[in-house]
């Protein structure tokens, strides 16, 4: 115990800043220009457009240091939100519940990062 | 000791100053950065369930209200990415001997060249 | 400019022995232009009302201890000039985030402890031994950590942190610019103690890094970067520590 009287064992929180802070950089670097591909230069109302659009994806998806890049992006990308998301509702409020908000924002992390992996393989 | 005056914060402590907003908006980005990455991993699940599904989905993504969803999942994402950056030379100073490396210098080395970097690529990739 | 000129203040009021809430009350003041806050409430206390109470001594932006919410700003009133605010009435509250002692005087218990727990002095292990001389430091070496040291304890960026205000257990953007400063001193050894506070559950981690506290600092030690790089320090130590648990030899 310290002067303040404050428990002096380390805490995972250390762990979790990590993943958020990495999350930050890649996040910051990719993610715009994900929305651009995903979002606005391969949907198409035309079928034909689509479909090589479609095709196009599965190509450059299909390589596997583009698999690779993409499950530490997106993976760290996740747990940069459910850090911040966690935060905001502590921000909000819930500040009493701070360890119990781990779960559904860090395990929400972890499942969505366990789908994605499952998915990348797939393809 | 008894006779001190607490004073306490609203809920909307956020409101109390312009920069506590700002912070919130950028903390709030996060919400629009999460809904858009389970989109994209469902993008690439229907990759994985075979080119005529991805079709269909990059058909469908195509309507109003995916595009304004993007477009709002786009400016809350460059809003996270000019924000870190904003951040960079406060949290990772980089010295030269005595003299610290300028705050735009470092984010343009540690931020916006990599940044504008791997967006040319991603595009390239993708348009060539 | 007339000389009947005047400013209005509106100080935050409250004796704990005969008040129950604070209260606020209004003070005309001769206006100056060379004036700052910090002389119109000395002019109140000792022209208009005895009672007042409030903290001040070098007037300079040295001690640090004339800080107050200045129209809900934390700022040192001796660098807050009443030209910046007439015609306008000023509104002047003990700085938030504190316990009310009296007036416009905070409880600075709280904060004295936090700066105590982040053993703000050089820790050494051979702390007898001076037969090798002083401990050199290179001015690249002093460069690490020199703006972290300009702190004047003013406790401005506490009133300006919302975490602060939030969450009891963090230190706060002083202490743990503080600490910070320690650890990146070159002739220091103390860096795995310190941790050992910093790394406990909101002691650090609860800052989210709003940046106030580094807006609202006189003397520009930007105590938001400071944390920024001690929580990445503190990450290495705990992956260190992961890696290789204490007392596993070495």
């Amino acid at each position: 115990m310290s002067a303040g009287g404050r428990p002096t064992r380390p805490s995972g929180e250390a762990f979790w800043w990590a993943l958020f802070s990495g999350g930050g950089v890649m996040a910051a670097i990719f993610v715009p220009a994900f929305i651009l591909v995903t979002g606005f230069l391969l949907p198409s109302a035309d079928a034909a457009a689509a479909a090589e659009g479609a095709a196009r994806l599965a190509t450059i998806a299909g390589w596997w240091p583009v698999k690779l890049v993409l499950l530490g992006v997106i993976t760290l990308s996740l747990f940069l939100c459910a850090h911040r998301i966690r935060h905001t509702l502590m921000d909000f409020g819930m500040r009493r519940h701070a360890g119990l908000l781990k779960l559904p924002c860090y395990g929400g992390a972890l499942a969505g990062s366990v789908w994605l992996a499952l998915v990348l393989w797939g393809i | 000791m008894s006779g001190q005056y607490h004073r306490s914060h609203s809920r909307a402590w956020f409101m109390e100053r312009p920069a506590y907003i700002r912070f919130m908006i950028r903390e709030l980005t996060s919400f629009f950065m999460a809904a858009y990455l389970i989109v994209l991993i469902i993008t690439l699940a229907k990759v994985g369930a075979g080119e005529a599904a991805a079709a269909e989905w990059l058909q469908a993504l195509s309507g109003t209200g995916w595009k304004v969803a993007h477009a709002v999942a786009l400016a809350a994402a460059v809003w996270h990415t000019i924000t870190f950056f904003a951040a960079v030379p406060q949290a990772m100073p980089i010295y030269i001997g005595e003299d610290r490396l300028p705050a735009p210098i470092a984010k343009i080395v540690m931020g916006y060249g990599p940044w504008l970097t791997v967006t040319a690529v991603i595009l390239w990739g993708v348009l060539r | 400019m007339p000389d009947n000129e005047t400013i209005t203040l509106e100080l935050f009021r409250y004796h704990p022995e005969t008040d129950s809430e604070p209260r606020f009350q209004s003070y005309d003041v001769p206006y100056d232009e060379d004036w700052v806050v910090l002389d119109a409430i000395n002019w109140i206390k000792d022209y208009v009302d005895g009672s007042v109470t409030h903290r001040w001594s070098c007037r300079m932006g040295v001690c640090g201890s004339c800080g107050m919410m200045v129209n809900g700003e934390p700022k040192l009133t001796c660098a807050a000039f009443l030209k910046n605010y007439y015609p306008f009435p000023i509104k002047v509250e003990p700085l938030v985030n504190f316990p009310v002692e009296r007036d416009l005087v905070v409880d600075m218990e709280g904060f004295m402890d936090k700066l105590q727990d982040v053993k703000p002095y050089i820790i050494r292990d051979d702390v007898n031994d001076t037969s090798g001389g002083e401990y050199r430091q290179s001015p690249a070496e002093l460069a690490q950590y020199k703006q972290y040291s300009m702190c004047i304890n003013c406790m401005l960026c506490y009133s300006a942190c919302p975490v602060v205000g939030h969450e009891d257990e963090f230190l706060g953007p002083a202490a743990l610019a503080l600490g910070h400063r320690y650890n990146k001193d070159s002739r220091d050894q103390g860096q795995s103690e310190r941790l050992e506070v910093m790394l406990s559950s909101e002691a650090m981690w609860g800052c989210t890094f709003v940046g106030e506290c580094s807006v609202v600092c006189p003397k520009h030690v930007d105590p938001a970067g400071a944390i920024q790089q001690a929580k990445a320090m503190g990450a290495q130590e705990y992956f260190k520590r992961f890696v290789m648990p204490k007392g596993a030899g070495v």
